[in-house]
């Protein structure tokens, strides 16, 4: 195994970024530095990046994420105050440094390795209810037969919480959806966005933001193809256009539980992205949950 | 026929180094050479992640599955006149087979680690798959057409007058929308996507999650090999040998796949779905009628 590993000793260290207050600005300078690779999912991450502070209401989801990272992991705070005793702080402008020394390092488990929840089941495979549907087991419940809200077709609807660190929606939104396939059924806003401060908002970077999760980098939006590719209707494209001509835009959503229901994660991801953080975090309650 | 396979399997692990590093080049970043064995060594080093109640044995073998259809559908690929590893006499159908495959592979995959994120991924693979594949069928038949013949081989000798590419110009480019299709790229990009957080792919890692990469670039050679082979007439050229025609082509085409996949934006899938049945299916049809009406005697 010693080639394979002299061979990784160059490698790009692979960084998943949990994105707290006034980090978004932070992690966009991330993808300047030299032999760092952001990541979409922890599993695919060697290093955890806690950049920009987030509040203790939410340290348990930032352990579990932690204990989603496959070990080895190391962890680095980057202008944050730790939760919990792994990894280091950085608090100038450049992590690169403690990034390649978590690379090496070995964070002990955080979490201990059982169910979030009490098993609230009654059958040995998970199902809890009635015969293999239903139920509650472990916190979760299972998947149920409802009616699909587009055409009435009886489909399996099933809820999950989504955030606050997923890097598809606005850092420290959580939601919790039920959803049908990929349509989403119901929703609700447990905690609201991070505030980012006026750079959150800057035009740059929310177009940079939307055009990332439809697979393009900035350069390419030249060709203003990529408007075509957003549904209309939702003023989608209208928002993405002011922000690649570099105005700002102060259009504030609709409530998202309002808003979600109806909508395909894809579509729903996108306009989320499409409003400014402050924007956004202004129409959601503050700590429904 | 043993030489060929010989040479298929030697060649598609430098033929997928050279699509990593047409990936790099795409996603404008440095170390082209060099970063992906790198990358790729780090990844084998990391361990694989246990879910709750998995499917343990679909997601063991869904990146198996994937690299086997790659190599079944180069397979089909003459690299020369008469040299071929499966020579047989309807091997668009198997190369076929091998595209319809890859949407119950993908979907196993994002289906098995037992998570919402993969299995959004999953669902949504199939609903795009379906209509991508159909798609590749009518191309196909049109490629078939002049050749009179479902045979690979008979296909690429058709073209020693004149090239599919000029003769039904609808056709690469229609065939380059499949291709994105089953190699999770770009616009077609449905299981995977930044959206979903790495979608069919979130819970994967370590050595599992290098076998799918690997797989997924094995599928990117296959495709552009039979790209090549079908629009651009594959080992047909001037001067060099056959298979440095074929090998020169499939690059091109793996170039173009990737660059295609970098530059058009991703729809939403309801919007995608319109899109294919709308206008690339009623192209595609209209592809197949013209190459109809000019086979006429």
């Amino acid at each position: 195994m010693s080639w394979l590993s002299t061979l990784a000793h160059d490698a790009e260290i692979a960084v998943f970024a949990a994105v707290g207050q006034h980090g978004l600005g932070l992690t966009e300078t991330l993808g300047r530095q030299r032999g760092v690779r952001l990541v979409s999912s922890p599993r695919h991450a060697r290093v955890l990046l806690v950049a920009g502070e987030v509040e203790s209401a939410q340290a348990r989801a930032l352990e579990r994420l932690h204990a989603q990272i496959p070990p080895p992991r190391g962890t680095v705070w980057w202008q944050a105050p730790r939760l919990f005793e792994r990894g280091e702080t950085v608090i100038g402008d450049d992590p690169g440094e403690a990034i390649r020394r978590a690379a090496g390092a070995d964070d002990p488990e955080q979490r201990p390795d059982v169910p979030p929840h009490p098993w609230r089941g009654m059958g040995p495979h998970g199902q809890g209810g009635h015969g293999m549907m239903g139920g509650n087991p472990y916190g979760r419940p299972m998947a149920m037969t409802a009616d699909d809200i587009r055409d009435g077709l009886t489909l399996d609807a099933y809820s999950a919480r989504f955030g606050p660190f997923l890097p598809a929606l606005p850092p420290g939104l959580v939601l919790d959806l039920t959803m049908q396939g990929d349509v989403i059924v119901s929703a609700a806003a447990a905690s609201p966005p991070y505030p980012q401060g006026p750079e959150g908002d800057a035009p740059t970077l929310c177009a940079a933001r939307m055009l990332r999760l439809m697979g393009i980098g900035p350069r390419a939006a030249h060709a203003r193809g990529a408007l075509m590719a957003l549904p209309k209707g939702s003023g989608m494209r209208r928002r993405l256009a002011a922000w690649l001509r570099g105005e700002t835009v102060t259009e504030s959503p609709a409530p998202p539980p309002n808003a979600l229901p109806g909508r395909e994660w894809a579509e729903a991801v996108l306009w989320l992205a499409s409003f400014p953080p402050s924007r956004l975090r202004a129409v959601c309650p503050e700590e429904a949950a | 026929m043993i030489a060929a396979t010989f040479a298929l399997l030697l060649s598609l692990p430098l033929l997928v180094w050279v699509a990593a590093m047409f990936d790099r080049i795409g996603a404008g970043r440095g170390r082209v050479v060099m970063a992906p064995l790198q990358n790729g060594a780090a990844l084998l080093l990391r361990p694989n992640t246990e879910t709750e109640a998995p499917d343990q044995l679909n997601r063991l073998l869904a990146p198996g599955w994937y690299l086997a259809l790659a190599l079944v559908g180069l397979s089909v690929v003459p690299f020369a006149p008469g040299v071929v590893a499966s020579d047989i006499a309807t091997g668009l159908v198997l190369w076929g087979a091998c595209e319809a495959l890859t949407v119950v592979v993908v979907f196993l995959h994002g289906w098995s680690p037992n998570s919402p994120l993969p299995l959004i991924g999953a669902y949504r693979y199939v609903a795009i798959g379906l209509p991508a594949m159909l798609l590749s069928m009518f191309v196909l038949i049109g490629a078939a057409l002049p050749a009179q013949s479902l045979s690979v081989a008979e296909v690429v000798e058709a073209q020693r007058d004149l090239w599919n590419v000029v003769r039904q110009p609808l056709g690469l480019p229609l065939f380059m929308a499949l291709g994105l299709a089953i190699t999770l790229r770009g616009p077609f990009d449905f299981a995977e996507g930044a959206e979903l957080a790495g979608g069919a792919s979130a819970e994967e890692s370590g050595p599992a999650l290098a076998a799918w990469r690997f797989a997924r670039a094995a599928m990117l050679v296959a495709f552009s090999a039979m790209a090549a082979t079908a629009f651009l007439g594959g080992y047909l050229g001037p001067v060099l040998p056959g298979p440095a025609w074929l090998l020169l082509k499939t690059l091109a085409v793996m170039a173009a796949a990737v660059a295609a996949g970098r530059f058009f934006a991703r729809m939403p899938p309801a919007r995608m779905l319109t899109f294919l049945w709308v206008v690339l299916l009623p192209l595609s049809f209209a592809n197949l009628a013209l190459v109809g009406v000019e086979a006429l005697p």
